[in-house]
């Protein structure tokens, strides 16, 4: 039988609760303004209900995530083919790829906002699909990594051939083979890059796009408190999402190699 | 005679390299060409751009007038921000990072490393309003404290002041610490510390000659990353100061939508280019320790 381990842990106890005590405590202090009703007094949802009911609401929530839809489809399109061939052709410019993936951590966002003003022709500028690739850019420092991570901990070699030789084409291999053997790897960089696209302020506003969190600054000027209430809903929605993503996926893949 | 071999050579050289081209490059091409018209171009342009006068000819006077006032004060207090909020998220995040990897459930470990992700990415008016409502003048925790006797707004505080942002950047520095320093916690071997003990070593000796030395080089690394991370946030200050705090990044931010306006046209782009030597020079060691170290976390 086997044996349920229940330690009581005092050093994880007392760090859980000192992160715990920081981490929320401004959220529930938000959350407890979220909930005012200061016309009826007490509590309530009406806030929460304003904001549904506001015709932007639905608006900006779907612009923002068909934008982040796009990052994260323009992501594993480039990345997951571009690396399979890296990890398989030992091209010489994989050191180069590689340290080009991790240059977007050197430039801070506001520089490269200010370069992308400048720098694209009037048809890119104009068009709001600039965003996905831009967010691509972005993401890419993590999405790169996360992706070879994955790839490094398989037998590429081996699987590719087998899959070959039992007759799958290149898009075949790469969707029905590659793509489910490292998919902890797949979906940690969809969640990242949507979380990443879903939340970008900085680019964004700079650009004078409007997408959901720099919507949150124009409500924020007219009703506080509906504006709290969409910002919890812009903190906690990720989180379950991701959360649930995480726990879905089964252990083994995510695992730390030996 | 030889310089027939070469006319011969030529154009097999010529094919070869098409081939190796093919080879090569070819299949990188999406990447690169993304890569390069969304991101290198727009940096390129900038540097181009910030040595440029109002009449397009080359000049350095952006870059002068980037080191006087009040662009100085901007450079000093986003330095002093990215320094003390990195300084103080560090130890207490590598001491939480190494409790939670080494006493964690692997559940409870997962459903952390979802909520720092979340949390290292929080910014902007969610997290201004989080801490208005807690730390503001009207925030629960500031009555609380009240009531013990500790009135914060006695004296010059403010959450849009150097000290009320640089506790409101712990938000995000401490969960970024997790993230990044865990890495090198979980690639600490359990033999290692057995090994040690089994030579003699107390559990002293052990955190002085072997924990801390090999964890120091990550340790660094994850201070250089928060640092360039508290030095170039944007979102979270826009949203608490209201002009009252020279940093840099808002003062691109301000000449960049015309709020603000200068005689030189091209100034932010020189800010924006002193921004990413300063960034770089915090980020480039930070992935060579990080590339490093990455040899023996395997």
């Amino acid at each position: 039988m086997a044996k349920v381990k229940l330690k009581f842990r005092p050093a994880l106890a007392i760090t859980l609760i000192i992160l715990g005590f920081f981490v929320f405590v401004p959220m529930i202090s938000a959350f407890e303004f979220s909930i005012r009703t200061p016309a009826e007094g007490g509590y309530g949802w009406a806030n929460y209900l304003w904001a549904i009911r506001e015709e932007e609401f639905m608006y900006y929530i779907i612009r923002s995530t068909w934008l982040s839809g796009v990052t994260v489809l323009i992501t594993l399109f480039v990345l997951v083919p571009t690396l399979t061939w890296l990890h398989l052709s030992n091209s010489k410019i994989r050191g180069l790829i590689d340290g080009l993936s991790l240059l977007p951590l050197v430039i801070p966002v506001v520089a490269f906002a200010v370069g992308a003003q400048i720098a694209f022709p009037e048809f890119v500028k104009n068009t709001v699909l600039e965003l996905p690739f831009l967010y691509f850019v972005l993401a890419l420092p993590y999405a790169y990594r996360a992706l070879d991570i994955g790839l490094s901990a398989i037998p590429l070699k081996t699987i590719t051939e087998a899959a070959r030789s039992a007759g799958a084409n290149w898009l075949r291999t790469i969707t029905s083979v590659i793509v489910p053997v490292i998919r902890g790897s797949v979906m940690a960089t969809i969640a990242l890059t949507f979380a990443l696209s879903l939340g970008e302020f900085t680019l964004t506003v700079l650009l004078h796009w409007d997408t959901f969190p720099t919507w949150v600054t124009y409500v924020a000027q007219e009703n506080i408190l509906g504006a709290i209430a969409i910002s919890m809903m812009a903190l906690i929605i990720p989180f379950v999402i991701l959360t649930m993503v995480t726990l879905v996926i089964p252990e083994r893949s995510i695992q730390r190699r030996k | 005679m030889t310089h027939k071999v070469i006319e011969e050579g030529a154009p097999k050289r010529g094919r070869a390299f098409l081939a190796s081209f093919t080879k090569n490059f070819l299949p990188a091409a999406p990447l690169l060409l993304i890569v390069g018209f969304f991101f290198l171009f727009p940096i390129a342009r900038l540097i181009h751009v910030s040595f440029l006068s109002n009449e397009n000819t080359f000049t350095i006077d952006n870059f002068i007038t980037a080191t006087q006032e009040p662009y100085r004060t901007g450079f000093v207090n986003s330095i002093k921000i990215g320094l003390f909020s990195a300084a103080i998220a560090a130890i207490p995040g590598a001491i939480a990072a190494y409790f939670i990897e080494t006493r964690g459930s692997s559940k409870l470990r997962r459903t952390i490393a979802v909520m720092n992700g979340v949390l290292a990415n929080t910014g902007g008016i969610p997290l201004a309003f989080m801490f208005y409502a807690a730390l503001g003048i009207q925030g629960q925790l500031t009555k609380i404290l009240k009531f013990f006797g500790w009135d914060i707004y006695s004296g010059m505080f403010s959450l849009g002041s150097f000290i009320g942002l640089l506790i409101v950047y712990l938000y995000f520095q401490l969960p970024l610490m997790i993230i990044v320093f865990s890495p090198a916690i979980v690639s600490l071997r359990r033999e290692w510390s057995e090994a040690a003990r089994n030579l003699g070593a107390s559990q002293l000796d052990y955190w002085l000659r072997i924990g801390i030395p090999l964890l120091f080089p990550s340790f660094i690394a994850s201070f250089l990353l928060l640092f360039a991370s508290g030095f170039s946030a944007y979102a979270t200050a826009n949203a608490l100061t209201v002009g009252t705090l020279p940093l840099t990044p808002l003062q691109i931010g301000g000449l960049l939508d015309g709020n603000v306006s200068a005689a030189q046209l091209n100034l932010g782009k020189a800010l924006g280019v002193v921004m990413i030597l300063i960034s770089a020079c915090a980020v480039i060691p930070y992935l060579v320790i990080q590339r490093r170290s990455a040899r023996w976390q395997k």
